[in-house]
């Protein structure tokens, strides 16, 4: 067991490296090979500790840090969440490992790609073994620095690099919360130990509990994008497509969810957190819902749909619904990642052409893609008998058992977000690959598509069968016992007992919803209608459309609030201060003392009248000294 | 009397310098100061010195004044009673500088002195051995000076060839 | 003697202060200089007859005397410099000859 975790964390972390250090010498086929090689045998290994699995684990590796009574030692933990979560971590990056193969496959710098790559692999499999909250920190830090670098990874242009920072400052806030709870842990718990930690939930008073657990929610709401962090994830995806489907899809944007799931036995004896989380969770949803409903880039609306699905988890988490989270975190990573590569085949066999309104008639030309795509649209609408419907209907069900009116609100809300979700998700199916071939670009028309590398093609199909499959994960209690949920039994109490006929009632009316969004997107972009859709989208966008398209205007927001008195003090400071006090007190003490050097100087003018009175002035100094003396 | 006498005398040299220092014609300051070298050598006389008296009024009132006078004239200055008094940049700290120095002076003076001797009078014979026994190498020096002086005064009053 | 040590240094200083008053505030007018500087010279006289008088020994007034002699050679010279700079540059300004400045 031993050697099967320290297999899964050393093979992608070693692999970097190498990319690192010897990627330049290497043949690019070697370098490649080596890359993917090390996340399949990631997976591999984690197969291997399922099988001899049988029980929560825990495996110190060596000590790291210790000052004191302060010890940080490099400790594993593996137990049924962390064992699935790295199952999925290693099994869909390995296949977008793949597909970035042929992704990048004209592109120079393929060796700092793969590096980043599989550091990134390696970061986000500590964070999810950790046992303490500095080595999880180690590995959070790890990914957000793996994200920045590779959104800006195209660094030559200015708005990439711009991109790249806006990522990590935004998160950088988070982090900030997640470092101070580590600090508060120490001080209340002397620990750092999750598992131990999150016995001591009744040993401390609720408000500290609370306080613990909103800076947590704080982390995770830079991390993965929720409001009112969010603002980083839709310019994120200026970075490459695999790099949009691993990072800010499958794996770091569900980093914050796993640290409230991770801590939850601790933080969720405090209502106010659950309901804060819950809430947060809830509106993200509806806000990244209502915003993918409008944006004309591919990439963009995928975005946006990560933002909200990612809200569900939350939500999820906030009813205490920690199976149905998994369940659907899990199955959004099979989903989520197949959608982006599919874009990712489609903008590049565009010629990398990312608007939606630009492209058409792709069923008939990337049939493969189409029919990945489209599972994956299916599961991300939700629409009855896909992985996506079962995993979504659970969580809906945990909220709606939650009761009460706040809860109640939020199933509303959650419900309605299900709509805008099919809504805009078959938006995308009939624009991009609907009508006929796409409209001529200017200056070259009637460009036909150019050709997709196989090794871009099939890794989605793996993804899709996974994803309509998962449903199998998991089913509910009168389709037989769920695997997951007999597997995450431990930490989750969830057992209510939903009755069956709430269940079933439950479910249907989330099959009608989801449908129901079919039927609207038809009648509004299926065959005759979307013709006419692309005409209307000449022109430039106003009024509502306008608002939702800029994201609700959060990013004029901030930049209100924020940047422009930070850009001021910083100008007051920098003008002011830096060069108005201080190098201008350096400059005049440096005059002054030139005045004086020049003042003594002028002493010796040659002229008589000086000398005699400096004669006199002596002689009166001299007198008058001994005058004082003799007195 | 002579007590009264010397006081006299002293208030007269003071005046009389007083005057020669702010009149703006050289040559009405220096018949001020004439006077004031005759007072002067009054007071010397009271005190004993009736040779330095006497020298004092035949070389210093007598030649090194008219002198002055003769250069004064010589050089022809214009109409110097027109001329502007010195300004206060001039004398300001001339005047703070003296005070300085005459109140220190002042409490110098008056800090210490010994007592008196019982001193006998100064005859000329007296002073004349003193002088020709004990400074008899001053004597010769001091003639060389004088020698220097009329050489080096005779070159540069020259008048060259223009 | 007739009057106190005292009293004869106190005129001297006050001569003394007065020729050096005259020095300071014509200090740029060359004749007024050596006038002060004579007064100075008087006061310091003065004081050595006034000293010699108190101790009742004869080497104040010989130094009183070589005071005389010398100021005479000085004063010679100085007005033969005087004319001669006139000449020159026609000005009793004593601040006009301030090439020996250093540089």
């Amino acid at each position: 067991m031993k050697l099967a975790l320290e297999l899964i964390l050393l093979l992608p972390l070693l692999a970097s490296l190498c990319h690192a250090l010897l990627g330049r010498v290497l043949p690019r086929r070697l370098v490649e090979t080596l890359a993917c090689g090390a996340i399949w045998g990631s997976f591999v290994a984690t197969l291997a500790a399922a099988a001899i699995y049988n029980g929560p684990v825990t495996i110190e590796l060596g000590s790291w840090l210790t000052a004191f009574t302060f010890t940080a030692p490099l400790t594993l933990y593996l137990d049924p969440l962390s064992l699935s979560l790295c199952l999925m971590i290693t099994l869909v990056c390995g296949l977008i490992h793949l597909y970035a193969v042929g992704y990048m496959q004209g592109d120079p710098g393929y060796c700092r790609f793969f590096m980043l790559l599989n550091l990134f692999v390696g970061a986000m499999l500590l964070l999810v073994l950790a046992e303490n909250l500095v080595l999880l920190y180690l590995g959070w830090e790890g990914v957000g620095f793996c994200s920045y670098a590779l959104i800006g990874f195209w660094y030559q242009k200015p708005e990439n690099a711009t991109a790249g920072r806006k990522a990590f400052i935004v998160t950088r806030i988070g982090d900030v919360g997640l470092a101070l709870a580590i600090v508060l842990c120490f001080q209340y718990f002397d620990t750092v130990s999750i598992t131990r930690i999150n016995q001591m939930g009744s040993a401390v008073p609720l408000g500290l509990i609370t306080g613990l657990g909103l800076l947590m929610l704080l982390a995770a709401m830079g991390k993965s994008a929720q409001v009112p962090l969010m603002v980083w994830l839709p310019d994120a995806m200026a970075g490459p497509t695999p790099v949009s489907a691993q990072i800010h899809a499958a794996t770091m944007v569900t980093a914050g969810v796993y640290l409230l799931m991770r801590l939850f036995p601790l933080i969720g004896l405090s209502a106010m957190v659950t309901a804060a989380i819950a809430v947060t969770g809830g509106l993200t949803a509806l806000y990244g819902a209502t915003c993918a409903l409008v944006q004309r880039d591919i990439k963009r609306i995928l975005a946006y749909s990560t933002i909200s699905q990612i809200g569900y988890m939350m939500l999820g988490v906030g009813a205490g619904a920690l199976t149905a989270s998994t369940f659907h975190l899990i199955e959004h990573a099979f989903f989520k990642a197949l959608l982006f590569l599919g874009a990712g085949c489609v903008i590049t066999a565009l010629h990398h052409e990312q608007d939606v309104f630009r492209m058409g008639g792709l069923r008939r030309t990337l049939p493969t893609t189409f029919y990945c795509f489209l599972a994956g649209a299916v599961c991300l609408a939700g629409l009855p008998l896909t992985g996506g419907f079962f995993s979504k209907d659970s969580i809906l069900a945990a909220v709606w058992q939650q009761g009460g009116t706040l809860y109640g609100g939020l199933y509303a809300l959650a419900l309605f977000t299900a709509l805008l979700t099919a809504l805009y998700t078959f938006r995308m199916v009939f624009l991009v690959f609907g009508g006929n071939s796409a409209l001529p670009g200017p200056g070259s028309p009637d460009r036909s598509p150019s050709p997709l590398p196989p090794v871009m093609q099939w890794p989605l199909v793996p993804l899709a069968l996974l994803g309509l499959g998962g449903g199998l994960l998991n089913l509910p209690a009168y389709l037989g016992q769920g695997l997951l949920t007999q597997f995450l039994a431990p930490l989750d109490d969830g057992g209510h007992g939903i009755a069956l006929a709430t269940e079933l009632g439950l479910q249907g009316v989330a099959a009608v919803v989801a449908l129901l969004g079919l039927a609207l997107a038809w009648s509004r972009y299926g065959a005759a209608r979307r013709g006419q859709r692309l005409i209307e989208a000449g022109q430039p966008a106003t009024g509502l459309t306008a608002f939702l398209l800029a994201g609700w205007q959060v990013d004029g927001l901030y930049r209100l609030l924020v940047v422009r008195p930070y850009v001021w003090l910083a100008g007051l400071l920098w003008q002011q201060v830096d060069e108005g006090l201080i190098d201008d007190t350096l400059d005049r003490v440096a005059l002054l003392l030139g005045r004086c050097g020049r003042g003594l100087g002028s002493w010796s003018c040659g002229r008589v009248s000086v000398y005699l009175l400096s004669l006199g002035s002596g002689a009166a100094l001299c007198i008058g000294w001994f005058a004082w003396v003799a007195l | 009397m002579e007590t009264t006498l010397f006081y006299i005398l002293a208030a007269v040299t003071v005046i009389a310098t007083i005057l020669a220092i702010t009149e703006k014609h050289p040559v009405h300051a220096i018949v001020n100061l004439v006077t004031s070298f005759f007072a002067l050598a009054a007071i010397f006389f009271l005190l004993a010195a009736p040779l330095i008296a006497m020298f004092e009024i035949i070389i210093y009132a007598g030649a090194v004044m008219v002198l002055f006078l003769f250069v004064v004239m010589i050089l022809d200055l214009g109409h110097p009673e027109r001329a502007a008094r010195p300004g206060l940049f001039h004398w300001l700290p001339a005047v703070l500088l003296i005070e300085v120095i005459l109140f220190s002076l002042i409490v110098l003076v008056s800090v210490r002195v010994g007592p008196p001797a019982a001193a006998p009078m100064i005859t000329v014979q007296d002073f004349a051995l003193t002088l020709f026994r004990q400074y008899g190498v001053a004597i010769e020096i001091v003639s060389m000076q004088l020698l220097f002086a009329v050489v080096g005064a005779l070159y540069l009053g020259r008048r060259r060839k223009a | 003697m007739i009057v106190p040590l005292t009293h004869v240094l106190l005129l001297a200083a006050v001569l003394f202060c007065l020729g050096l008053g005259c020095v300071l505030a014509w200090r740029t007018n060359v004749i007024m200089l050596l006038i002060g500087i004579e007064i100075m010279l008087n006061a310091a006289m003065l004081a050595f007859v006034g000293g010699s008088c108190h101790w009742g020994r004869a080497d104040g007034q010989v130094f009183a005397l070589l005071i005389i002699a010398m100021t005479s050679a000085e004063v010679s010279l100085a007005l033969a410099m005087v004319v001669y700079l006139h000449r020159r540059r026609k000005t009793v300004n004593v601040d006009d000859f301030h090439q020996l400045r250093e540089p």
